[in-house]
């Protein structure tokens, strides 16, 4: 089928003003946004971009798509068209842009640091867990880093979204030594943090489900 | 000028083991690419081997590898590997990686291809994934520094030591030298020289390129790993993790044909083998729709796919529209793994003083001819952690390397004259552009350097690449402002797999035999009088020189390869 996509080009070095470009593209149905975009940088090769894996698991290709922030990999062009008719690609809201669609995540890796993002692991661990609990990490640990949570969700407070889905995937692991502690480097009440787990798995590329506070309510 | 004692270059998981390792003693930097957590390795599904379980043993670890391998494989190197490996899955569990569980709390395995037992350790289907991103949060606790979106462009060698390297930072588009003691290389795979292919955008053979353009010796470059079951038309793996929890294969009369190929093995006989089984069955019109097989995991039930293979699931549905638990899936084989690289020792050593080389983008060999599932993920921490210790000593005991302004200005000058001349126009204006040249690139080497290989056919190959190569030098590299200038970096890469691609198809020609995951219409038979050895190639005056080398043979003697 053939598509329109409307791209946000800036380039810090010669435009003053963000503004759209349009390419019309071949694409399959089936075929993912970034197959249009690789398209499209065929036609004018200075567009600027990230992407890898093309199977959702790198994390590189989050951008706007027709206003929501999602993988660019993971969006079907026949789902996006269906939307409007254009694809609207811009960079991540909320993220500064320092070229096209690529936009500066060093705030964002560095953002980890808050929740101290690694097992510190306790002297007596065994190397044994139970399958139930080990289950639980497993949602919170397939988190590709890709900062859609940062660009689509609000919450109060200084630690960021992805940082609190690091935080709390640290926080389920037996092998942790910082136990408690743990919640409170999140530094947020633990009622909005039950808001956020359940908002992240409507809005994160993965559906990523955290059993936080699950039966209290 | 920046300086590090050692400089890891790649931030997979053979990067990140290296770096680790190497930062308890030295000063360590981490220069990739992509994002650390951008790596490949990432999108690994399947598993790690080691030899955990009470039934197993390194012995059969060995033994398996060995004769997967074809023989091809160095049996001290893969002695290592086996051995090593139930320590490194421990030592990565008490890091905090989330591994499934048994039900007494062990680290779950699974059966992977042309292993004797459950062997591959793995969490659900995001083995890769997880311990990716464990090692990443242990690179931060130990504040390695990390250059991220950093290229490598040139090894600094200087009186055949090397001292530094020439870096591009892409963010702001500028070159940059690093002096360094030791470099280790762990820049991954090199699939993109392959129309179809399972590996990421990024995965374009860098690090063997730069490698060999230095003078270091790569090996066994014609040894291709074909996967069998990668998404018909986008080539998205299907992790052999769904054929080791129970799938089928079967042709259009809904028969498993592997039953006429390995009548034991089956679906999990070793990759070669049933990536030329499928081909064979859709050569003889027995593919479905002419042009793929199914695999079919519907028996395996909803709870079992939802548990053990959740992302197989998603990306079916997602990419081919398919799901596993209803409707068996349409694959076909594709380009996934490079067994040659960059030849070096147990310790990650290659013949250049100066640097090392660990993960996919080296050769030890533990793979031989063909690598088994389950056993890449083991080399990469296995090796990287060992080339991570290596470093570190040579960094302690060696005094920094001379590197003398005539070099550095030399290779600047030589450097930023390249990344200049695309001007603000660049590439285009005569018609031919790099994304031409990849196109015409990659499916000759699918077609022409794949599953099956004839002589005359790679001659050809041969002949065709020579012409890309002509094309290549006379185009202007691309133009426009330099950071983040993607089109600059792929010109780049397409001159890297261009090198790349002559070593395997001129590699696969010379060998006339066949071999593991390199197989000969015209030469059926694996030659172990002419053939058993090692395939070195250099860079010669006039293109790639190539010679024999020498296969360990420790404990098991070659002997006919049954499934
Ligand atoms: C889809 C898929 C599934 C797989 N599943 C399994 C499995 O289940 N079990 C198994 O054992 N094996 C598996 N493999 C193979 C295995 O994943 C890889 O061989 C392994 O992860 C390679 O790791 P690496 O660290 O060597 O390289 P990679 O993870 O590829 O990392 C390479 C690094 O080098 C960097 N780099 C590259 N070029 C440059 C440059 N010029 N400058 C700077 N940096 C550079 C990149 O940024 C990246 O960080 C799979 C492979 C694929 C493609
Ligand atoms: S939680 Fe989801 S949206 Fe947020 S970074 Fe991780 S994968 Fe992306
Ligand atoms: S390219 Fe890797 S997530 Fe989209």
């Amino acid at each position: 089928m053939r598509v329109t996509l409307k791209v946000s080009r800036f380039d810090p070095a010669k435009d003053r003003q963000p503004y759209l470009q349009e390419f019309v593209v071949e694409v399959g149905e089936k075929q993912t946004v970034l197959d249009a975009l690789l398209h499209a940088w065929e036609v004018d090769p200075t567009l600027s971009f990230r992407r890898s894996c093309r199977s959702a698991i790198c994390g590189s290709c989050a951008v706007s798509i027709n206003g929501r922030p999602a993988l660019a990999c993971q969006t079907l062009v026949g789902s996006a068209v269906a939307e409007g008719g254009v694809i609207t690609l811009e960079p991540l809201p909320h993220f500064r842009r320092l070229k096209d669609l690529v936009v500066d995540l060093e705030p964002f890796f560095a953002s980890l640091q808050a929740v101290l993002p690694w097992v510190v692991t306790r002297e007596d661990h065994d190397g044994l867990m139970d399958p139930e609990v080990a289950r639980k990490l497993e949602g919170p640990a397939t988190c590709i880093l890709c900062g859609v949570c940062d660009a689509a969700i609000e919450v109060a407070g200084e630690v960021k979204p992805a940082a609190l889905v690091k935080g709390l995937r640290l926080a389920l692991d037996p092998r942790d030594a910082l136990g408690a502690a743990r919640l409170q480097l999140m530094k947020v009440p633990p009622e909005i943090l039950r808001l956020f787990v359940r908002e992240l798995t409507q809005k994160c590329p993965k559906g990523i489900k955290i059993a936080f506070g699950e039966g209290e309510s | 000028m920046l300086m590090h004692e050692v400089l890891v270059v790649g931030g997979g998981l053979a990067g990140l083991m290296a770096a680790l390792k190497a930062a308890e003693k030295a000063d360590v930097a981490v220069l990739s690419k992509v994002y650390p957590t951008r790596s490949h390795s990432g999108a690994a599904q399947g598993g790690f081997n080691a030899a955990l379980g009470e039934d197993d043993s390194i012995e059969a670890h060995i033994f398996d590898t060995v004769k997967g391998g074809d023989y091809l494989g160095d049996q001290d190197a893969i002695e290592v590997l086996c051995s090593e490996g139930p320590e490194v899955i421990m030592e990565l569990e008490r890091m905090g990686v989330p591994w499934t569980r048994t039900p007494e709390g062990k680290v779950a395995q699974r059966s992977l291809g042309g292993a004797g037992f459950p062997r591959a350790c793995f969490a659900a289907d995001f083995s890769g994934h997880v311990v990716l991103h464990t090692l990443y949060e242990q690179v931060l606790r130990r504040r390695v520094k990390i250059y991220p979106e950093w290229y490598l462009i040139d090894l600094l060698v200087e009186g055949g030591q090397v001292a530094g390297v020439l870096a591009y930072d892409f963010p702001r588009g500028r070159l940059e030298v690093i002096r360094t003691k030791v470099v280790v290389l762990a820049t991954g795979g090199c699939g993109r020289a392959f129309a179809k292919t399972t590996n990421a955008h990024a995965n374009t053979g860098d690090g063997m390129a730069i490698a060999y353009r230095a003078g270091a010796i790569l090996s066994d470059m014609e040894f291709v790993q074909f996967h069998p079951t990668t998404l018909y038309g986008t080539n998205i793996l299907i992790s052999e993790a769904a054929r080791g929890e129970g799938g089928y294969l079967r042709n259009a009369y809904g028969e498993r044909f592997m039953a006429h190929y390995a009548p034991q093995k089956m679906e999990l006989a070793p990759r070669d083998v049933v990536s030329r089984a499928i081909f064979k069955e859709i050569k003889e019109g027995r593919g479905v729709a002419g042009r793929y097989v199914h695999l079919d995991l519907t028996h395996l039930g909803e709870a079992k796919i939802a548990e053990r293979l959740p992302q197989v699931r998603d990306l079916a549905m997602r990419y081919a529209g398919v799901d596993p638990a209803r409707e068996p899936v349409p694959i076909e084989p594709a380009q996934h793994y490079s067994m040659g690289g960059v030849r070096t020792d147990v310790w990650g050593m290659t013949n250049l003083p100066g640097l090392l080389a660990a993960g996919e983008v080296a050769n030890v060999s533990v793979h031989g001819a063909n690598r088994l599932g389950g056993n890449s993920l083991l080399e990469t921490v296995v090796f990287g952690r060992r080339a991570g210790w290596k470093a570190a000593e040579l960094a302690r005991q060696e005094p920094w390397p001379s590197l003398t302004s005539s070099t550095l200005k030399r290779a600047l000058a030589t450097w930023d004259a390249l990344l200049d001349a695309g001007g603000e126009e660049g590439q285009g204006r005569n018609g031919d552009s790099a994304f031409a040249i990849r196109r015409e690139m990659t499916t000759l080497m699918t077609e022409q350097v794949g599953v099956f290989r004839t002589g005359s056919e790679l001659e050809d190959a041969v002949r065709k690449l020579a012409q890309l190569r002509d094309r290549y030098q006379r185009l202007k590299p691309p133009g426009g402002s330099r950071p983040f200038n993607y089109a600059l970096m792929d010109y780049l890469e397409v001159g890297y797999l261009l090198d790349l691609c002559e070593i395997i198809a001129k590699g696969a020609l010379r060998r006339t035999e066949s071999r593991g995951a390199h197989y000969r219409l015209d030469y059926p038979r694996r030659d172990d009088q002419n053939w058993l050895c090692h395939t070195f190639v250099r860079r010669g005056e006039k293109g790639p020189e190539f010679s024999n080398g020498p296969v360990k043979i420790t404990r098991y003697a070659p002997q006919e390869r049954g499934y």
